[in-house]
This record gives C-alpha cells, sequence and structure tokens, in this order.
C-alpha cells in the first residue's frame, strides 16, 4: 500500500522500484492537471503494473474525475499480457480490501468480439488495440459511447505516428478496382430484384434520406464524431445530397467514380497530385461534384442495410472505394496521391498503384486529444520526447524520461567504428559492397560468436543487406568459422519460417549448443520477440537502419513535415531510424537481474545527433572511451563485462539501491533521490 | 482497356498499338479506322444498334465502359442547361430536389427512357430560365471555387517557402563566409597569439551553428495582428496629452449680391417660389432630397448674376 502524494495505491508486489514510483508519481501528477502526457520508461521495469495500479487508485478515489480507463496496445499478446496484470491486481484488492469488487474490465482481441456496446459502457476499463481508437472507419462503430472522462493509454507507442498514417491511407491497385466493379454489378443486379420483388424497403430508404433523418443508432449525444474529425457538426448533420438518393443513381455515380479511377490508373509515367487537384480533374473529367462523395461511404453503408446484404466482407472492393471517396473530399491538406505506374525495383512489370497516402498522423489523433481528458503516450524508446508533440500537434503537461536504478551496470552499449585494419564499418548506402566491410563485419560477428555465451542477436537495416552480406560471408568463409561456434538461424519475410526458426532457436539456446539469430531492424522480430536472459546474451545492430529514402510517399512525407512543423528531413530520418535501433537494441533487457551487451556496428552512431536520439537509459551507460572501438576493443570489454556478469547476483544486494521495500521507499534520502530520476524535459 | 477490341474489325492494341477507339451518343465503340471507312461521307449509322450518327459525333474512348462515355458526355450538356447553384434556392432541401431532377434527365436521357417527354421538359426548362442559365455560365459553381482556391492557396504558399529558402540559405553562406574572412583579417593584423585567435574563431564558429539550428527549429510567429498592430505593442494607459487651442467659431458663409438677398430655404415655399417647381417624387424624398433645394440654388444662381447698372 503506497501513499504517493497523498493517493492511497494497492501494489500487488513486496518490492518496487524506485522508477516505477517516480513513474506513478508524474503519472498522478498529469491525471490532476487533466492533460496529456510524455512518458519514456525503459523496457523490463515493470510499466504495465504500475500504470494499472496507479490508474484503479485514482478511480476507486475519484470516480468522478475518472470514470474509464482504456487502454490500448498493439499486438494480442501484449493485451493477454496486461490483462494477466490486471487480474492479479484485482486478486490483489479482493484481499486487501476484503470486498468482491465491482470493477469490469473488457478486452476486445478479435472480430468476434465487436457487438457488445451495452457492456463498454457499463465496463470501468477497458483494453484493445491502436485500430479501434485511430482508425476512423472502425472508431466510429466501437469507441462512440466512450465518455469524456476517460484516461486513454496508449502503451508501446514508439511507432504511433505510423499507425496513425496507415489508417488513414489508402492504396489502389487495379485488382481492387476490378472487383469493385464486379461488386458494383452486383449491387445493381439486387436493386433490380428488389424492385421486383419487394419495393417498399427501398422507398422507406428513399424517404428517409429526402427527410435528411439519420438512423436511429447513428443519433449520438454531445459528443464530436471520433470518425469525421475535420467537419463541423453542420456539415455531419446535413442530409445527403440529391444526386445520389435513389439507389439507381448512387450505383451510376460509383460506376462514374470507377471509370474515373480505371482511367488514372493507366498512366505511364508517375503522378504526384494533391487533394485539391485530384477534385478539379475528377470534376472535370466525369463532373462528380466534392459533395456527393463526401456522402459516399455513409450513402452505400445506408444501401447494404436496405439490401440486406448478409455478407459484407464481399464488398470490401467497393467499400473501399467509398472509404477513399469520402477521405479524399473531406481533406484538402495533409494528404498526397502518388500514381506508379510500376514499382521502383521492378520497371519491367506494370503494376500501376494509386497511393493516397496521409502525410499528418495528426489528423487521425487529434480527434482522441480532443475528446478525452488525459491521453498517456508511453513506451521503452521514445526519445527525442519533444517530437512527438510536435508531429502528432498536441500539448502535453508532462513530458519526462526514466532511467533505470541499477545496483549493477547490466547493459553495455558499445559503438564499433573500425575493423581491426581501421576501415571505418558503416551500412551506408556508397559502402554496401566493400569487400573490407563485409569482411570486418564478419570477423565481429566471429569474435562475439566465441566469447557471448547461449544466444546473440543480429539486426540488418534490410532483407537485400542481410543477403547480400551473408552471401558474401559464405564465399569468404566466414560463416563457417561462425558455425564452429554457434549454429545460425535467418528470420525471412514468412511468417511460417520465421516461427520455425524462431522456435529452433530458443532450443539451441537452452540447451547449451548456442544460436545466433539474423534478423532485420523492422520485421516480426524486433517488433514483438523479446530475448530474456540466456535468449540474448548480446544483440550487434549493423548499421543504421535507415528507411529506403527513394520511396516518393516518404519524400512527400518529409517535405510536408518540413514545411509544416519545421522538422528538417535529415533530422526525421535519423529520429525514425534511432527509435527502431533502440527498439531492436531493447529486446535483450528485461528485468533487472537480465543482462546484456548493445553492439552498434556503424561509425556513424558516435555522432552527437545520432547518439543524442538514443533513450536516455541507454546513454548514460555509453562513455566516452566507448564510442569509436575497433573489433578487438569491443571483444576485450566484452569479455570483461560477461564475465563480471557471470558473477552471481541475488536480490539481496539490490535492495535499497534498485529493488524497495515499503519501508525502505519511505525514508526521506530515497524520496529524494527519486525525485531526481525523472528527467523533464 | 487494352484488351478491347473494335467489334467491327476485331483489332486490337497488341495488333496495332496506335489503335484509338471512338464512341458516339449511341455509346457503342469503333475504332478510328472504321469510322474513317464507315463514315467517309459524314452520316450513316451504327453498326450495332442501327441509330442514325453524324462522323463528327465521333469522341475518343476515355474509359474502359463506352456507356459511361456517353453518360459523361450526356451530363455535360445536361449540366450546360440544369445550372442553377445552391444559393439560388431558398432551402437545401429545394436544392437537392432540384439535383435529384437533374440525375433523372440524365439517367432517362441514357437509358432511351421516355426521350422525348424528357427533352421537352428541358426546353422548357431552358426557356423559363434563360437569364439564370446565361448568368450562371460565367462564374463556376461555388465548390469549384473553393477547390480552385486551394489550389492557388497552395501553390503560392509552395513558391513563397522555395523563395523563403533560398533566401535563408544564401544569408547563412554569407555569414559564414563573413566568419572566415574576420578570421583572416584577426590574424593579419591582431598581436594576440594564432593559438586564442583560432580558439575565438571556433566559438564564434560553433555560435553561428547554434543560431542557424535555432533559426530552423523556431517556428515562424506571426508579429502582427490581423489589423496590423504589432503584438508586442505596449499600450499605453496614459491619457492622450491634452492640447489646448483657440475655441472655433462657426460663421456662416455672406454671399455679396447687387440686389435684393437670396430668400432663405425655408420660405420659399411660403414665397411661392416653389409653385412652378416641380415636385419631388417619393423616390427622391427617400434620400433627403425636397424640391426646395433645387429651387434654392436656381434662384442663388440667378441672384448672383446680377450686375450693377453702370451709371
Amino acid at each position: 500500500m503506497l501513499n504517493i502524494e497523498g493517493l492511497l495505491v494497492h501494489f500487488p508486489y513486496d518490492y518496487i522500484y524506485p522508477e516505477q514510483y517516480s513513474y506513478m508519481l508524474e503519472l498522478k501528477r498529469t491525471l490532476d492537471a487533466k492533460g496529456h502526457g510524455v512518458l519514456e520508461m525503459p523496457s523490463g521495469t515493470g510499466k504495465t503494473i504500475s500504470l494499472l495500479s496507479l490508474i484503479v487508485a485514482y478511480q476507486k478515489v475519484f470516480p468522478l474525475e475518472v470514470s474509464k480507463l482504456i487502454y490500448c496496445s498493439r499486438t494480442v499478446p501484449e493485451i493477454e499480457k496486461v490483462v494477466e496484470e490486471l487480474r492479479k491486481l484485482m486478486e490483489y484488492y479482493s484481499k486487501q480490501t476484503g470486498e468482491s469488487n465491482n470493477f469490469l474490465a473488457l478486452a476486445l482481441s478479435s472480430r468476434k468480439n465487436l457487438c457488445i456496446h451495452p457492456e463498454l459502457m457499463h465496463a470501468n476499463i477497458v483494453v484493445y488495440s491502436y485500430h479501434y481508437l485511430l482508425d476512423p472507419k472502425i472508431a466510429d462503430l466501437v469507441s462512440k459511447e466512450l465518455t469524456k472522462k476517460s484516461v486513454v493509454v496508449f502503451d508501446e507507442a514508439h511507432n504511433i505516428d505510423n499507425v496513425c498514417i496507415d489508417s488513414m491511407s489508402v492504396n489502389i491497385s487495379r485488382r481492387t478496382l476490378d472487383r469493385c466493379q464486379t461488386n458494383v454489378e452486383t449491387l445493381q443486379n439486387t436493386i433490380q430484384k428488389i424492385k421486383e420483388t419487394d419495393a417498399t424497403k427501398l422507398k422507406m430508404e428513399y424517404r428517409r434520406l429526402v427527410e435528411g433523418l439519420k438512423e436511429a443508432n447513428v443519433a449520438r449525444e454531445t459528443d464530436v464524431y471520433l470518425s469525421n474529425p475535420v467537419l463541423p457538426d453542420e456539415i455531419l448533420q446535413e442530409a445527403v445530397p440529391g444526386t445520389i438518393r435513389t439507389a439507381e443513381h448512387f450505383v451510376g455515380f460509383l460506376k462514374r467514380f470507377l471509370e474515373y479511377l480505371k482511367s488514372r490508373l493507366r498512366v505511364h509515367h508517375v503522378v504526384q497530385e494533391s487533394t485539391p487537384q485530384f477534385l478539379k480533374d475528377i470534376f472535370d473529367k466525369v463532373c462528380i461534384d466534392r459533395k456527393p462523395l463526401r456522402f459516399c461511404a455513409e450513402r452505400l453503408r445506408s444501401l447494404l442495410r436496405t439490401l440486406e446484404i448478409a455478407d459484407i466482407a464481399d464488398f470490401s472492393a467497393v467499400t473501399l472505394i467509398s472509404n477513399f471517396a469520402t477521405l479524399v473530399s473531406t481533406y484538402s491538406q495533409g494528404f498526397t496521391i502518388i500514381i506508379e505506374p510500376f514499382e521502383d525495383r521492378t520497371p519491367t512489370i506494370a503494376n500501376p498503384v494509386l497511393h493516397f497516402s496521409c502525410m499528418d498522423p495528426s489528423i487521425a489523433i487529434k480527434p482522441v486529444f480532443q475528446r478525452f481528458q488525459s491521453v498517456i503516450i508511453t513506451s521503452g524508446t521514445l526519445s527525442p520526447l519533444d517530437i512527438y508533440p510536435r508531429i502528432l500537434d498536441f500539448r502535453p503537461v508532462t513530458m519526462a524520461s526514466f532511467t533505470m536504478t541499477l545496483a549493477r551496470t547490466c547493459l553495455c552499449p558499445l559503438i564499433v567504428g573500425r575493423g581491426n585494419d581501421q576501415v571505418a564499418l558503416s551500412s551506408k548506402f556508397e559502402t554496401r559492397e566493400d569487400f573490407a566491410v563485409i569482411r570486418n563485419y564478419g570477423s565481429l560477428l566471429q569474435e562475439m560468436s566465441a566469447i557471448v555465451p547461449d544466444g546473440i542477436v543480429a539486426f540488418f537495416t534490410s532483407y537485400m543487406y542481410m543477403e547480400n552480406i551473408v552471401a558474401a560471408w559464405y564465399e569468404q568463409g566466414i560463416l563457417e568459422n561462425i558455425q564452429r561456434n554457434k549454429l545460425i538461424f535467418i528470420e525471412t519475410p514468412d511468417a511460417a519460417e520465421t516461427s520455425m526458426a524462431l522456435e529452433k532457436y530458443q532450443e539451441a539456446c537452452e540447451n547449451g549448443r548456442g544460436a545466433i539469430l539474423l534478423s532485420v531492424a523492422r520485421g516480426k522480430v524486433s517488433e514483438g520477440i523479446d530475448f530474456v536472459h540466456h535468449f540474448g546474451r548480446a544483440v550487434i545492430m549493423f548499421g543504421v537502419p535507415y528507411v529506403y529514402t527513394q520511396s516518393r510517399i516518404l519524400k512527400a512525407r518529409l517535405e510536408y513535415l518540413r514545411d509544416q512543423f519545421q522538422i528538417r528531413e535529415n533530422d526525421f530520418l535519423t529520429f525514425d531510424a534511432m527509435r527502431h535501433a533502440a527498439q531492436c537494441v531493447g529486446r535483450v533487457i528485461r528485468g533487472k537481474t537480465d543482462y546484456g551487451l548493445m553492439i552498434f556496428a556503424d561509425k556513424r552512431y558516435a555522432r552527437a545527433d545520432k547518439r543524442g536520439k538514443l533513450p536516455r537509459w541507454i546513454q548514460e551507460h555509453i562513455s566516452d572511451g566507448s564510442l569509436n572501438l575497433t573489433v578487438d576493443e569491443a571483444v576485450q570489454l566484452s569479455k570483461h563485462f560477461l564475465r563480471q556478469m557471470a558473477q552471481p547476483f541475488r536480490q539481496e544486494d539490490q535492495l535499497g539501491l534498485s529493488l524497495l521495500t515499503l519501508e525502505q521507499l519511505e525514508s526521506e534520502e530515497m524520496l529524494k533521490k527519486i525525485s531526481q530520476i525523472a528527467h523533464q524535459t | 482497356m487494352d484488351d478491347q477490341g473494335c467489334p467491327r474489325c476485331k483489332t486490337t492494341k497488341y495488333r496495332n498499338p496506335s489503335l484509338k477507339l471512338m464512341v458516339n451518343v449511341c455509346g457503342h465503340t469503333l475504332c478510328e479506322n472504321c469510322v474513317e471507312m464507315l463514315f467517309a461521307r459524314g452520316s450513316g449509322n451504327c453498326v450495332q444498334c442501327d441509330t442514325p450518327l453524324r462522323k463528327s459525333n465521333f469522341r475518343v474512348q476515355l474509359f474502359e465502359d463506352p456507356a459511361v462515355d456517353k453518360e459523361v458526355e450526356i451530363r455535360k450538356k445536361v449540366l450546360k442547361i440544369y445550372n442553377k447553384r445552391d444559393f439560388d434556392f431558398p432551402s437545401l432541401r429545394e436544392y437537392n430536389d432540384y439535383l435529384e431532377q437533374l440525375e433523372d434527365t440524365v439517367y432517362n436521357l441514357t437509358n432511351n427512357i421516355d426521350v422525348e417527354n424528357t427533352k421537352l421538359q428541358m426546353e422548357q426548362y431552358q426557356k423559363e430560365n434563360r437569364d439564370l442559365i446565361q448568368k450562371n455560365k460565367v462564374k463556376l459553381t461555388r465548390e469549384q471555387e473553393e477547390v480552385e482556391e486551394l489550389i492557388l492557396l497552395e501553390q503560392q504558399g509552395n513558391e513563397q517557402r522555395r523563395l523563403d529558402l533560398l533566401q535563408e540559405e544564401q544569408r547563412q553562406l554569407q555569414a559564414k563566409r563573413k566568419n572566415k574572412q574576420a578570421l583572416l583579417d584577426e590574424l593579419e593584423q591582431s598581436q594576440l597569439p594564432a593559438t586564442i585567435l583560432l580558439a575565438q574563431h571556433k566559438v564564434r564558429a560553433a555560435k553561428l551553428e547554434t543560431q542557424i539550428e535555432q533559426q530552423k527549429q523556431a517556428v515562424k510567429p506571426t508579429s502582427l495582428f490581423s489589423t496590423g498592430i504589432h503584438m508586442h505593442q505596449t499600450v499605453s494607459l496614459q491619457p492622450p496629452p491634452k492640447i489646448e487651442e483657440v475655441l472655433y467659431h462657426y460663421k456662416p458663409l455672406q454671399v455679396v449680391t447687387y440686389g435684393p438677398p437670396v430668400p432663405e430655404l425655408e420660405q420659399l415655399g411660403r414665397l411661392g417660389y416653389l409653385n412652378h417647381v416641380r415636385a419631388a417624387m417619393p423616390q427622391d424624398t427617400a434620400g433627403g432630397y425636397t424640391s426646395a433645394l433645387a429651387c434654392h440654388r436656381a434662384i442663388q444662381d440667378a441672384f448672383s448674376g446680377l450686375f450693377p447698372l453702370k451709371r
């Protein structure tokens, strides 16, 4: 039972980390101020339970201030973990207070569990995926009844800007259009049939549209729609325009729009347009105005309901096109349309695609910030903190970064910038084919495989790069040498192969043979898999994981960021690369008794602008002496570190320093130390 | 689209890469060569539906479905006539009804339903609303105006940003060059040892760098309110200083006439001057005009023109 500035919090464990206490303190202050917060807390320090226990305590003491907790996570395994912690917390509560809990927690994980509106209204805690709150198409259905006085927590939110962008972007290929054509023909036939058998339904729908009445279950209270953040109320309440009132007119409208899109996809060179230009062209070619486009998605939904179509999944293509129509006519800024006749890397295969990409992540998340009283964005790797408020366009009341208090330094970040022959190591485009660089990387991995026990994880910047390097290593005979020390497993774009590789890797680490997992910085392994204890004793980051910089969509987005938010292209690219690097590297430490080597194998990491973008809890362990090591020096330092870590380390050694009991927590000096943990920005 | 062929000669794009398909008012396609051959005399019948057609009505097909081409053509023609806008109507409901009527018209013409009647209706509408149609022909609809505005704004914004960026870069280059030059000058002239000067130069260069960084990071805040007042202008709360001056007295104008004085404006009616003056119409009095004003003016003119007799 903790006392955090007057609030009594039940914490279900006997020991607590000082940074957990500090985190809860900051969180409480954010909730008191009824504002938004950005909090960076290192991975493996019990972030989830701190969040849950503080917010549940707050809910119990101030039920009117915070009526709901909405916990958003990225993947289903993470949601399951949260539910486990919550269960433990609730058991602890009932043991302590002796009374049964009347708290209702709801976890939404799959499509089967969607129709639960009444339950959502009564639940105190809701756990689901980001998309239910951010994707405008889904948010409307699921998150409508959530009240203003809720706290929203986005966990593992370092990639939230990409999630926002993806939820508002649409890609249309030739195949989509062909499927849409079939859908429209089916709609036309169904309408024909219904007119012959039972025309009353269509007539009722028509009358309703004429009167401008909305559907009964679409009527809302005083809160603003989540799905249409840009339009003011009057426009949302407007009646559907006369051009698409009757079903036949609407189907003809869809046909014309479809034909227009087909004609646009027949280009022979790349076209980039803004939304107003696109709309002007639509009007010139097929006389389609902006207003009926805006109502397209709504009209289609109404039509599908009236025709009582049972299997909506068949109509996914036409739904996509109608969503695209609504998006393109609603937003005049922050989007760009790029039509490519073929992909850059396969210029001979004709594959025309229309990319309607969102360049501004704040558009999708703005309704969340406006609607809910407190939104907390938290993750292990959110540095530099001030970029997130800028690109998501919100003003937080707290921005804090926490470090790990360690009884013994359990992480050892090293920046290897040179090979033994003094050749600079880098994954820069110009040096990718350099024989010497590849050989040096190989010797680094070889040496590490000889001294590091159990498992090593190595990350490359892209699949192609990884394949090139591994092929070169094979020719140079390096792979053979490595295999004498450890087994090698590789991640591939195929999910089944990767999970098999992962399984075997874990088996090899368990039984002592030792293994190396070669994977890619933006792949499935780096996003979701934890390498605790012996599964990951060292992680090697080969190069700086920049995204493919020649992509036109990326270039448009960078230009937009520069113009709107005054963020330089280089800064943003570096920030993006470093957050992925930090994510990869953070996989290896999951707790204070765990230890790991973090090797950054690229000379560019030593530069201040890149080093400064690493999270604080990694940065503070990088000494000036470990900035530009050669492979040999790195091996020496690693040997020393590993031998130190292998000494027995008991929990009692941690007590008082990095692990506290309740009495130790309440001593004066400890509280002073704790207040210094949070580094405000 | 590339797999489609001409229905008559069956050539496709594969066999003739420069093949162009043309569509006419009946909605059927023909390749360019067939059009040339069949309509050499300028008119003929459609191959598939036998409707009389003219060669000049053939247009290059833009869409895969020729029915859509036909509909778009008809729509453009109808829109030229039915071009009322939303504020021509008293309520949104009526505007929507009008739009629906427009759709019905296009639908009927495209699918050959009730063509005669629809054409009659169109003619009637055209006759009734001739003036409105003329007026609206010139202006775009409001939606199009909005879109045009946005495009214009964008282009202006882009141009502005490009110029700003260029200027910034120039300025930075200049600053760097000046700094270097200053160092060289100092080395030449100053008495201090070279190491100190180099250190100073480094400090200056670092400061310049941070300045540039900050400038780049800083969002340019506006300094003007929309009324033109500067944002940081302190409004003084003291009363303005008092300036004492001589009080102005109004003296009415004296006109010297050789002869009797001009009668006053108010007496004109009584003295009978207004009897032969056209009375003011209601439209005139609305603006404040009275017939006495004109009369007084005329009398003033007349009296001022009097000369003394030479005796």
